[in-house]
């Protein structure tokens, strides 16, 4: 980059340096001060300053701990539901597809992503349901005399929902480390005798790496913190961290919220610490910042 | 180069993702449309929305939410697009920038709403503004980062070596440029904000949007036709809504 770009403009910094300082500050605060609250100790109504573990060990303790136990286990499995499907549509629309017609499928994905995910999931509970659309489809089908029950309300319609709601924005980050992998590369892998998985398996599947753990990152962060799709799909009672931290904050317990809260974005930030640390974000992003 | 049957494959699975992504949108106009008793069609559901004093306080307070994201989340983030390449701290930026990218929507809502709580803000449709706003911000920052990338500064400093200041190059230069890209950003924002239940919620107070409205008639009394009509009239919206950010995006790339 040229010095010219770069050069000093002290009217410039400030226009620009005070919004980025602000948009910083806004993510930031918040989140440091959720730390600090996690620590303080509840009272009758609100909360009062102090240096309490009392949350986290009732968190830990109580029967929050196996909704945390259920979220980390379900947030896992479906992050790898929804990575292997989400690789496959990638996979193909980048090397199966006409560069053109790629651009006109990742379109097509990302309209439905668009429309509020809590319409889809309500959407869902209906074609799930036991006289919904699906069922009525396989009886008419013949594949089952009566409705089938597991359909809705279950772990099943959960993970449904999830791959619903996150796999198509896991699709972009593993596309774009996909078509950035060099052709030549595979051509060589294939002249030099490697079979087809084998050149997957030692060329291209490395080489997606970092789009696949931020696509990781990012239906990870959606399926731990979940709130609508597993009230909506799972029925009463089926509670994952998000919907454990709402209602904490439906009964004015903020510094539980808030311990929870943060052992979320804790785990997050870990996961994003890890990406950034193996992975370069020029790299990934390269694309984007250009020259 | 493609055996034929793999091309028939290939075709198979995405139709068939896209069938299971698309299945979703169609359900709430089935339902609006349908008498629950009779099973005939009406559009009555419909015609009830406007009476509904609540509904229409939520609907307004919709628009002005997308309106208030649709300006500020762009104008942020070309301002941060902008940092990063004049600020030398460009790794920084875009991992901020790209935060709530990666923190839950109930964590970003519930530390927001502390942050509030603390420092006094009464829950307020300006309370509503922020979270959005920051909601949409890296997807608006990660939209005009891209078009910038499409622009080479070499075109600064022609501007400059013809005796331009910074303000009257970006103006005059790079804004024509890059223009198309922030009006996505904005019609994305706008989109985003239109469609967002979970981190509203959290920090709503006594306010509504119709998004959160849906979700807390759907908390206390389950869904009703009325619902669904609305549902299917915010499916509409955003649907047109996209078709702006197409025709955005021809006037962008003429080529294509």
């Amino acid at each position: 980059m040229s010095a010219a770009v770069k050069r000093r403009d002290l009217g410039a910094a400030v226009l620009l340096g005070v919004p980025v300082l602000l948009c910083a500050l806004a993510i930031v605060v918040p989140l440091v001060l959720t730390l600090i609250i996690s620590f303080w100790e509840r009272q009758m109504i609100g909360m009062r300053p102090g240096f309490s573990l009392a949350s986290y060990a009732l968190f830990f303790d109580g029967a929050r701990f196996s909704v945390l136990q259920r979220s980390f286990w379900v947030a896992t499995s479906s992050t790898l539901l929804m990575l292997a499907s989400a690789y496959l549509v990638a996979y193909l629309i980048t090397f199966k597809l006409p560069p053109s017609r790629t651009r006109i499928f990742l379109f097509l994905l990302s309209v439905p992503f668009l429309v509020n995910y809590v319409i889809r999931t309500f959407s869902w509970a209906y074609l799930l349901g036991r006289t919904g659309p699906l069922n009525q489809f396989l009886q008419w089908a013949g594949l089952t005399s009566h409705p089938i029950d597991w359909l809705l309300f279950s772990d099943f319609a959960v993970y449904l929902g999830l791959v619903a709601a996150y796999m198509p924005f896991m699709v972009y980050p593993i596309w774009l480390s996909l078509s950035a992998i060099d052709r030549r590369l595979i051509e060589a892998s294939w002249m030099l005798g490697e079979p087809p998985l084998g050149t997957f398996l030692k060329v291209v599947l490395p080489l997606s790496l970092p789009g696949v753990f931020a696509a990781a990152i990012f239906g990870f962060v959606g399926a731990f913190g979940e709130v609508a799709v597993s009230q909506i799909l799972g029925g009463v009672g089926y509670q994952l961290m998000g919907n454990a931290i709402t209602s904490s904050l439906d009964v004015l317990n903020y510094p539980m919220a808030a311990a929870m809260s943060t052992v979320v974005v804790g785990c997050m930030l870990l996961l994003l610490l890890l990406w950034l640390r193996f992975f370069d974000l020029r790299l990934f992003l390269g694309k984007m910042l250009g020259r | 180069m493609m055996k034929p049957w793999t091309r028939i494959l290939v075709w198979l699975c995405l139709a068939g993702v896209l069938l299971f992504l698309y299945a979703p949108l169609f359900p709430p106009l089935l339902l609006a449309i349908q008498d629950p008793a009779t099973g005939q069609l009406t559009l009555q559901n419909f015609g009830t929305i406007h009476s509904d004093p609540t509904l229409v306080g939520a609907l307004m307070n919709s628009i002005i939410l997308a309106a208030i994201v649709g300006v500020a989340a762009p104008l942020l983030a070309l301002a941060a697009a902008q940092a990063v390449r004049s600020f030398g701290i460009p790794r920084l930026i875009i991992t901020v920038i790209l935060l709530p990218l990666f923190i839950p929507g109930v964590s970003m809502g519930v530390s927001t709403s502390l942050f509030f709580n603390l420092t006094g803000i009464d829950p307020s449709l300006l309370t509503m503004a922020v979270v959005q706003t920051l909601w949409a911000l890296p997807f608006a920052f990660l939209i005009i980062l891209t078009v910038m990338s499409g622009f080479d500064t070499l075109y600064l400093e022609a501007a400059y070596t013809c005796g331009a200041n910074r303000a009257q190059a970006f103006r005059e230069i790079e804004l024509p440029q890059i223009a198309p890209g922030i009006s996505g950003a904005a019609t994305f924002s706008v989109i985003l904000s239109f469609n967002e239940t979970i981190r509203t919620a959290v920090v709503q107070g006594g306010n509504n949007t119709i998004q959160t409205f849906i979700w807390s008639r759907y908390q206390q009394v389950g869904l009703t036709p009325n619902m669904y009509a609305l549902m299917s009239l915010i499916i509409a919206v955003t649907l047109l809504l996209i078709l702006v950010l197409v025709a955005l995006g021809r006037k962008q790339q003429p080529a294509t």
